[in-house]
């Protein structure tokens, strides 16, 4: 198991260029409608879920259940050759702005891995797209769950 | 307990016991033998019991008459009650079988077989198999949802039902309703368990920062010369489904990854014989564990207080769970040889209380510890007569959960738009005619946070919530639910598709007999969730616990008679009402 103090050792020795999204999930605050999925694929991919493939490769560790929708850890591997993969994208279709995350990679990162933590607004897909040297995108999703509280 | 001359014939020949001078005396002579039949297998037995909700005392609890499923899951193990479950394990009506895993005619059978369960009688038949198989062959487990939600459990912050454990040889342990405690309070239980020699085991409660394991999450024993690994699993929701604070800083979830890492650690490091899987998973969300985890010979379930006659095979896991309320011992026996298992034998047994005696030594633990909360709490105190069955379990309505209602906007004066009850499991039974003490008061209402509070919600806030709760219980995938029932809505009428999209499933909603509108604010109740934030509580209405509220409001109407009908309709699955199980 790596914890996430094992994945810190291992960001030290091969960092990953990382962007995120800014601020906080929004719901509105004046600010311009939802962005859905598609747009937000094409805006980092130029390609929407049409032009994704999904794969078995690519895996996605997250709780189906969020114990909080402000806190949701998020682990993404790829079981693919480290220099064969341009990035890692992160999406959570229902979020504001369903784009979370663009992660670059060298083979100095020896493999496809990436933890975090994002914040969902609600119920919400979670996208993972690894976008391949060749131009290809490899994608896989989980639903995690974002409830109110529940009765035991 | 009475017996007219055809119940004891019945009984009779449903229970093996031959006819003599004295009938209940030949019959609890026989019967208890008869009850603890088993031809024993291999080397290795697994004895355990689960969801136990504290009762250390006998009492009636009958099997739910609807656990209302998506359609993807109808029909199968979990999700199967009445005549039905009858059916699909082959077993007669009318029997003390029937009478322990269905609703069916269950205040007629109650009075013929009597009570169920008793932390005592479970002591009984522990011993029992422990002194037939020798102590070294035997494994004694508990899955959670043991120290609390009683008198007895919850004041004495589960020092009696720990006692008890101790004295009766359980060896591991998982935990939900346990942690209710708070985290102080359950690692000193969990403390007093191991001077016993009982192990608290969980591969899935983390640190919610470093994400670094709390507990041991397996242990390795040698069980009748086999080397068993057992990982165990504690409520993977306890924080949602329980105030957060009792956990703060813990991370759960299913976490199927690490649990395949643990089954592959054990088998290939530790060159255990078995995998066993203790659990308080629920029993939808272990049979698909068994399907997405490789590894696994025995899962042993809990939670969702399924009664499994027979073991339910996935693969090549088999899953059983030993239904709720201390019910049943469930015994495995296993033939375990060079790593594999080769045979084995399965039974659940049920507790009748007449019919197994007591064990003196765990009867004097329970004896001291009802004394000692008596002196506070007056458990015995008889405070009325129920006139229906007063029972909690089903999917969408109970007459206890109505009857809440009821106290509850008495109470608050009567202007209550809306009282919600949390969709718990566990509870108890009072038959039509029984009198109502105290004590079954705390049965249905003795958690930690017994506080009733008084809000302010739009109907669509109300809507949003209630969709919520329907997503957890109607999800078609159960590592989506959350193992409990809908919340149940006084005073508030809908129908409701079980298939319909997520958070779309709730249709004409009318509160008070007047459709919902959104916009409008409403004056509701709630207990037994996570608690309101302070701001959002009406200042106007103290917090009071429930079962104060109960306890006064019975009293003053001594005589109980709540509605039977449900007030929901359920438009694409089947939905039955109280006289197809308990008569009129």
């Amino acid at each position: 198991m790596i914890t996430r103090r094992d994945l810190f050792k291992v960001a030290g020795v091969g960092a990953v260029a990382l962007t995120v999204a800014p601020g906080m999930v929004r719901e509105s605050f004046g600010a311009p409608k939802k962005i859905s999925i598609d747009d937000a694929l094409k805006e980092h991919l130029g390609t929407g879920l049409s032009g994704l493939k999904e794969s078995n490769l690519i895996h996605i560790k997250a709780p189906t259940i969020a114990e909080s929708g402000a806190n949701v850890p998020v682990q993404v591997s790829a079981n693919i050759p480290v220099d064969q993969v341009e990035a890692l994208y992160i999406f959570a279709d229902a979020n504001f702005n369903p784009w979370v995350a663009t992660v670059e990679f060298t083979p100095m990162n020896g493999e496809v891995f990436f933890a975090t933590r994002i914040k969902l607004a609600k119920t919400s897909p979670v996208r993972a797209v690894v976008k391949m040297k060749d131009g290809s995108l490899l994608a896989a999703s989980k639903e995690v769950k974002v409830t109110v509280g529940g009765c035991g | 307990m009475h017996l007219t001359r055809r119940d004891f014939l019945e009984l009779a020949i449903v229970t093996g016991a031959y006819m003599s001078a004295n009938p209940v005396a030949a019959l609890a002579k026989m019967s208890y033998n008869d009850i603890m039949r088993f031809k024993p297998v291999g080397n290795v037995t697994l004895l355990f019991t689960t969801d136990m909700h504290a009762h250390l005392d006998p009492l009636y609890f009958s099997e739910p008459m609807n656990l209302v499923a998506p359609k993807k899951l109808m029909g199968t193990p979990g999700f199967i009650t009445g005549m039905d479950f009858l059916r699909y394990y082959k077993i007669a009506p009318g029997t003390l079988e029937a009478y322990f895993t269905s609703c069916i005619d269950f205040p007629k059978l109650a009075h013929k077989f009597g009570k169920m369960g008793g932390a005592a009688h479970i002591t009984t038949i522990i011993k029992h198999v422990i002194a037939e198989r020798g102590r070294d062959k035997v494994l004694v487990m508990d899955g959670g949802d043991t120290w609390t939600t009683t008198a007895i459990g919850t004041f004495t912050e589960g020092k009696s039902v720990v006692e008890w454990m101790n004295y009766t040889g359980y060896d591991l342990f998982v935990a939900h309703w346990d942690f209710t405690f708070g985290k102080e309070t359950f690692l000193k239980r969990i403390d007093d368990l191991k001077k016993g020699g009982c192990e608290f085991i969980s591969h899935n409660i983390v640190d919610e920062l470093w994400g670094e394991l709390v507990f041991k999450p397996y242990t390795i024993k040698e069980v009748g010369g086999a080397k068993l690994g057992i990982i165990g699993s504690s409520f993977p929701f306890t924080p949602l489904a329980n105030p957060r604070q009792f956990v703060e800083g813990w991370s759960f979830g299913i976490r199927e990854d690490q649990l395949q890492q643990f089954v592959d650690e054990l088998r290939e490091k530790h060159k255990v014989d078995a995998v066993i899987f203790l659990t308080h998973n629920g029993f939808p969300l272990d049979q698909k564990i068994a399907k997405v985890v490789k590894g696994i010979d025995v899962i042993i379930s809990g939670h969702t207080h399924d009664v499994t006659p027979k073991a339910v095979r996935v693969g090549k896991t088999l899953i059983l769970i030993a239904g709720s309320h201390g019910k049943f011992v469930g015994r495995l026996d296993l033939d375990i040889r060079n790593g594999r298992i080769r045979n084995y034998n399965f039974k659940l047994y049920p507790v009748a209380t007449n019919l197994i005696p007591a064990d003196k030594g765990a009867q004097k633990i329970v004896d001291k510890w009802k004394r000692e909360v008596s002196k506070t709490h007056k458990l015995d105190e008889e405070i009325g007569v129920a006139e229906v069955m007063l029972y909690k379990r089903d999917t969408f309505f109970s007459t206890w959960d109505w009857l809440v209602g009821e106290a509850i906007n008495d109470y608050y004066g009567g202007e209550l738009d809306v009282v919600t009850s949390p969709g718990y499991r566990w509870g108890t039974v009072v038959l039509p005619g029984q009198k109502i003490t105290r004590d079954h008061v705390y049965d249905y209402t003795a958690i930690t946070y017994p506080n009733v509070y008084v809000l302010k919600r739009t109907g669509k806030e109300l809507l949003t919530v209630w969709e919520d709760v329907a997503d957890n219980v109607f999800n078609p995938d159960p590592f989506y639910q959350q193992g409990g029932d809908m919340s149940r809505l006084w005073n508030v009428e809908y129908e409701i598709e079980i298939n319909g999209p997520q958070y779309n499933r709730i249709r004409n909603v009318k509160i008070g007999g007047k459709p919902l509108k959104e916009n409008k604010e409403y004056l509701m109740a709630v207990y037994g969730g996570p608690p309101p934030p302070p701001d959002a509580i009406h200042p106007d209405f103290k917090p009071v616990p429930v079962y104060n509220i109960l306890i006064d409001y019975i009293r003053k109407k001594k005589n109980i008679k709540v509605r039977t009908k449900p007030n929901v309709k359920v438009l694409d699955a089947p939905y039955r009402t109280y006289e197809e199980c308990f008569g009129t």
